[in-house]
């Protein structure tokens, strides 16, 4: 009985399309919503570390509300897993399905949980309400492979028609260690779900269900069109560029390098990088794809419609069992660091072309410190995971915002009055690194210092990079600093970026810069002086770069 | 003849209504707005309007007043040069924010202008725990250094905000005093003062919002209250906060970042008055202008109040009603996108040039032109015949959009206004799907110059059956002011799990507001049978980070107290969510006081029933495009003040009045009822 649903012949006018299209948008948004607002976990409630979205029955996006844009498409592998694996005859009302493994499971990493559910409008589906939550467990594991990073979840049912799998839920909470939260999580991710099947359901009562897949079809159609207008304004060429991505897993530097072809409306991109590697920083292939959605996006038109669209002007290739197309079993945990430097790669080719649309390098990482431990008075286990924004490239006309997250995430900071009743951790310090953003005619943004006391012995994980290479300038523009830490005289060295914190230890993180743009020597008097009044660079610093 | 009088000062016109109590009479007077100096235009429109009815200033009995004075001068950084004094490591914090980036994609987007110079957030040794206790003590050599620092500045305001200082805020109120030594002429604010809960950018950003208005606000409210004096008032004038409350004026001097919402919030406040006076007690406001629209909800007749927002790039944690703005008003330019889709707004043509068919040299169509061409606007003049305009013109521009587009132009021109509608209606399900209203359960009451025009088509859209169109719907927001109490709100953050033993614990929480509300009280002059005091919490399962409100039951606080607030909290929980997490530990988090000054308000008294016959009304006829009946069809056209309590009138048909004009559809029945409201309904 429950066929998929063909494509539907019906034509729609561009204004209905439109009002469709509004009315899309505003259910994955309340979605999203719903899913933020019943969350527990900090990494959700306060940081949004999760999307949400309306996909096809062939398992394309129709309409996405991504808080960061490395789920711009991260659950692109999770409908055909679903249907390769779940005849559409045995899909009922109410089956919802779990999944995160990379490779099998509809995400990127272990942590991304993906719940789909299946849109049913009268006796057939129509399309599938899906989100996925960064869930901050799988703390203090190994990254030799994905087997370490923590439970592999292929897409299977957490609810059959609309009964829960409890055997299921135990085996995923018994895997996990803050079973507390990932319960509280789960059960907002499918109360955002439930309402998009209403709202969708609702709509297709409303409009008729071809009208509104058509519509849906139109709006990809016209995604597309406007990748492709924006594409044919950038001149014809091939644009390389080459960088190096480094990481506290890694004694060395991983070379990965782009070549962007532009032919009329189309682009390609291919990347080279060296074999996958024994640690956490391999991206698969959905994982590439997003981050060059993403980065395209940024310099073609940022107000693309997030759908399935704007991807059908893009090749994107890489060789199959390398750091940017890794297959399994590489591990994968920290897939965003490399991913941010594929951004870099993307608009630092781009620049050749489009020197007025891109910007210099922007601090080039996603700062992660983890905290784990057992809270001393209770004995209850709690993991703490934050992540540090740092510099924004300076850009054409203007300087690089300061103390930002940049490219592939945008997460909140959580307030230190949270924090701290939280979990056993003190803030001593969050302010903007002076001098670290590169001198330019516009001046790169600058990185954050955060510095922590442990109330508490504890785990202590830290990953970034721009460790030993550094945000670049463009046209002349200066390099910003790099990533630093500072675990004080005495501290116990890190393993691959690992370590214990001693009760009272201070930790102290400073995260890069973003690069200049166009000579120091062109910057104007008074944003020097500007600069110097308010501290950002110090009188010899400005005295010594700009003269 | 006692006479009220509302003043709302807008930014093209000050509009002042005035009432009088024994004979409900209404008298409405406008005057152009004096921007540089706002308190002018009211002055002139108050004494104008006094004079034209023949009474003295000494005979207003009540003067009440809404002001963008604040909101301007936020939007345009008119604020004047602030300092902040902030605990040791934190001074960036106001610029760091949240650290998110304004857009996603956009990668030329800036962050909202930072209200205090880096060189002017100064820092001093202090640290106060999260339980209480003092880690560190407050280093006053360095805060009387600071003090001198800023002194040497020149600047007018300065904040303080710490970490924790809602918890305990002695820190704070020391460093208030020894900048009250050093810089006795400048604005002082504290974190503990404006906002005392948690999270302490958002506190940070309050009080900084509130240095940054302060002395703009004191000067205009000074200068403001000299001129009513000098035209003879006798009552203090009072002021409409974001909450739809008014104060006195000093408190409002004292805290002008609870007015930041002062204009819309009268509307809304009016749609209250309106809901009660005509017994609908779920209503969905719709106020569209020239380049904006504002949507609101009552729910029992009442508007709900968040306690924080992000107003023009700013967090805020002050008592607003819910308020939800959109740029696209009746000004708003359609044009074509480079994916070929008809898209509206945000860009807005404005008074000048206006639409296109005011021929004043603009090209591209506005929502008003589409009207226009479709002649649901009057095709030769607006404004009641004051003004002429070209309908060739308004043909002309949406043709050359028709073209691209490959349909017609009348199609084109519905598609305008099918395109505003869908804009609309997502605006309204964020105020009401979102917050886990189904709109279908509520009224439309549609008021702003253009929010008639546009209402049929937004409630068919919504499902909504049934619209209110008040009697003036332009000057709504002035009525407003005649129709509010006296509101201040008072807030405290105590964690506290929920268990019996936190009895003592909360009644000591409220005696504290209570005893604070109670002084604001009497300093208002409210005699205490006209008090009237609401009690709330803010809870949550433990481990989430967003509050729902939930009432207090009226009396002592009690072993039932506690039981009716979990129940409380677990239905709003289920209709915000769809759950309620069995078992989860229920936590208490920030109580609330509002306490209200009942004033005597304008009322309005019910007319007797006319007959349905409206053709007394009837001033003609025009063709109207509407495609729900196939195209261009003749609609009777109906003069609002003609019409009468008790008159019907069936769709199509068209109402026109000086400041808006009512569509009525195919299907729709329209009747005026006892208060002059026009209620349309779907058949």
């Amino acid at each position: 009985m429950n066929q998929l649903a063909p494509r539907p012949p019906v034509t729609v006018d561009p204004i209905s399309v439109e009002v469709i299209g509004s009315a899309l948008s505003s259910i994955v948004e309340e979605m999203g919503e719903a899913l933020v607002r019943a969350s527990y976990s900090t990494n959700i409630k306060e940081r949004r570390d999760c999307s949400t979205a309306l996909f096809t029955t062939t398992g394309e996006t129709l309409c996405q509300a991504e808080h960061i844009p490395m789920h711009l498409g991260s659950f692109l592998a999770m409908i055909p897993l679903i249907t390769k694996r779940f005849p559409a005859a045995e899909i009922a009302p109410g089956d919802v399905f779990i999944g995160n493994d990379a490779y099998e499971g509809g995400g990127t990493h272990l942590p991304d949980i993906v719940l789909a559910e299946p849109i049913f409008f009268e006796t057939e589906i129509v399309a599938w309400a899906i989100n996925t939550a960064h869930h901050s467990d799988f703390a203090d594991r190994g990254h030799a492979h994905i087997y370490q990073e923590g439970i592999r979840i292929p897409p299977i049912r957490l609810y059959r028609a609309g009964e829960l799998q409890k055997d299921v839920q135990d085996l995923i909470l018994l895997n996990c260690q803050v079973p507390r939260e990932r319960l509280s999580d789960l059960r907002a991710q499918m109360a955002a779900n439930r309402l998009g099947v209403q709202r969708m359901q609702a709509l297709c009562a409303k409009y008729g269900r071809d009208v509104v897949l058509s519509a849906g079809n139109a709006l990809m159609d016209y995604a597309e069109r406007k990748m492709r207008a924006g594409i044919v304004t950038i001149p014809d060429g091939t644009y390389t560029f080459a960088d190096v991505y480094d990481n506290p897993e890694f004694d060395g530097e991983v070379p990965l390098s782009i070549s962007v072809t532009v032919e009329g409306d189309a682009m390609r991109l291919h990347f080279e990088a060296p074999p996958q590697m024994r640690a956490g920083f391999n991206m698969t292939y959905t994982a590439l794809l997003s981050t060059v959605y993403y980065a395209v996006k940024t310099v073609v038109d940022p107000t693309i419609l997030p759908n399935a669209g704007l991807a059908r002007a893009l090749t994107v290739t890489a060789p199959a069992g390398t750091v940017v197309n890794a297959r399994a079993p590489a591990a994968v945990f920290n897939r965003i660091g490399p991913s941010q430097r594929v951004v870099d790669l993307v608009h630092g080719a781009l620049a050749k072309a489009v020197p007025e649309r891109v910007t210099a390098a922007s601090c080039g990482t996603v700062m992660m410190a983890c905290f784990s431990g057992v809270q001393p008075t209770s004995g209850d286990p709690w993991i703490y995971i934050e992540t540090i924004g740092g510099g924004f490239g300076a850009r054409p006309n203007k300087d690089g915002l300061d103390g930002v997250h940049v490219h592939m995430t945008n997460t909140s900071n959580l307030p230190v009055e949270a924090l701290e009743v939280e979990y056993p951790l003190t803030v001593l310090r969050y302010e903007l690194a002076e001098g670290s953003g590169g001198a330019g005619r516009y001046r790169g943004g600058l990185g954050l210092r955060r510095v922590y006391r442990a109330e508490a012995d504890c785990r202590f994980e830290f990953d970034t990079s721009r460790i030993r290479s550094q945000p670049w300038g463009l046209f002349g523009g200066e390099k910003a600093t790099g990533s630093q830490l500072d675990l004080g005289a005495d501290a116990k060295p890190l393993v691959l970026g690992q370590g214990a914190l001693d009760r009272g230890q201070i930790v102290t993180i400073q995260t890069p810069g973003g690069g200049g743009y166009g000579p120091a020597a062109e910057r104007a008097r008074e944003a020097v002086a500007r600069d110097v009044a308010d501290g950002t660079i110090s009188a010899e610093a400005a005295e010594a770069l700009y003269g | 003849m006692v006479w009220r009088i509302g003043v709302d000062s807008g930014g093209t016109f000050t509009d002042v209504c005035m009432f009088e109590d024994a004979s409900g009479e209404v008298v409405v007077w406008k005057v152009s707005s004096t921007p540089d100096d706002p308190s002018r235009g009211i002055a002139e429109g108050v004494q104008q309007g006094i004079e034209n009815i023949g009474i003295a200033a000494g005979d207003i009995a009540y003067l009440g007043h809404g002001t963008t004075v604040g909101t301007n001068a936020l939007i345009q950084h008119k604020g004047v040069k602030t300092g902040l004094v902030t605990t040791e490591g934190f001074r960036d914090l106001l610029e760091i924010g949240r650290q998110k980036r304004p857009d996603l994609y956009d990668l030329q987007a800036d962050k909202p202008e930072v209200l205090v110079a880096r060189s002017l957030r100064l820092e001093v040794p202090e640290r106060v725990r999260h339980d209480g206790r003092i880690e560190t003590a407050l280093d006053e050599t360095a805060v009387r250094e600071a003090a001198r620092a800023l002194k040497e500045t020149g600047v007018a305001a300065v904040a303080v905000s710490f970490l924790y200082g809602f918890v305990r805020p002695e820190h704070e109120k020391r460093v208030l005093e020894i900048l009250r030594e050093e810089l006795p002429d400048v604005f002082l604010t504290a974190g503990h003062e404006v906002a005392p809960e948690f999270r302490e950018y958002e506190r940070m950003s309050t009080a900084v919002v509130n240095a940054y208005l302060g002395p703009v606000m004191e000067t205009y409210i000074h200068r403001l209250a000299g001129r009513l004096k000098a035209l003879g008032l006798k009552v203090a004038p009072q002021l409409t906060q974001s909450n739809g409350g008014v104060i006195g004026f000093e408190q409002a001097a004292r805290l002008p970042v609870r007015t930041v919402l002062s204009g819309p919030s009268t509307g809304v406040v009016a749609a209250q008055a309106i809901g009660q006076m005509t017994g609908m007690d779920r209503i969905i406001t719709f106020d569209m202008g020239g380049t904006s629209s504002d949507v609101a909800l009552l729910h029992d007749g009442q508007c709900r109040l968040t306690s924080e927002a992000i107003v023009h790039g700013y967090p805020i944690k002050a008592p607003m009603l819910d308020i939800h703005t959109v740029g696209a008003g009746g000004g708003s330019i359609a044009h074509i996108d480079s994916g070929g889709l008809l898209k509206v707004g945000p860009q807005s043509c404005g008074a000048f040039p206006g639409p296109v068919c005011y021929d004043k040299g603009s090209t591209e169509p506005a929502v008003t032109d589409a009207n226009v061409v479709l002649q649901t606007l009057n095709p030769t003049h607006l404004l009641a015949g004051r003004m002429a305009i070209r309908q060739d013109l308004s043909k002309a521009a949406i043709g050359r959009l028709a073209e691209k587009l490959g349909l017609d132009v009348m199609a084109t021109a519905q598609g305008i206004i099918a395109v505003v509608t869908a804009n609309m209606a997502r605006a309204i399900r964020v105020i009401s799907v979102q917050r886990g209203h189904d709109p279908r359960d509520y009224a439309l009451a549609a008021f702003g110059g253009a929010g008639p025009l546009h209402a049929a088509r937004l409630a068919r859209e919504l499902d909504m059956q049934r619209i209110l169109v008040p009697r003036y719907p332009g000057i709504l927001c002035a009525m407003g002011l005649l129709l509010t109490d006296l509101r201040a709100d008072f807030a405290t953050t105590r964690l506290m799990v929920m268990k019996a033993d936190i009895l003592p614990a909360i009644e000591e929480a409220f005696a504290g507001l209570i005893r604070d509300a109670g002084r604001w009280l009497d300093n208002e002059g409210i005699l205490p049978a006209s008090r009237r005091l609401t009690r709330t919490v803010d809870m949550r399962y433990q481990g989430q980070n967003y509050e729902l409100s939930v009432p207090l039951p009226d009396g002592p606080v009690t072993k039932a107290t506690l039981d009716a607030l979990v129940a409380g909290f677990e239905a709003a929980h289920k209709r915000m969510y769809g759950f309620i997490a069995e078992g989860e530990t229920v936590q208490l988090v920030t109580f609330r006081v509002e306490a209200a000054g009942l004033v005597r308000k304008a009322r309005f008294e019910p007319m007797t029933d006319q007959g349905a016959d409206a053709s007394s009304a009837r001033i003609g006829a025009r063709e109207v495009w509407m495609p729900e009946a196939g195209g261009f069809v003749s609609c009777p056209v109906y003069s609002r003040e003609a019409l009468a309590t008790g008159n019907r009138i069936a769709g199509p048909a068209i109402v026109e009045q000086m400041d808006t004009t009512t569509v009525i559809l195919p299907g729709m029945t329209a009747h005026v009822d006892a208060y002059l409201n026009l209620i349309l309904e779907d058949a």
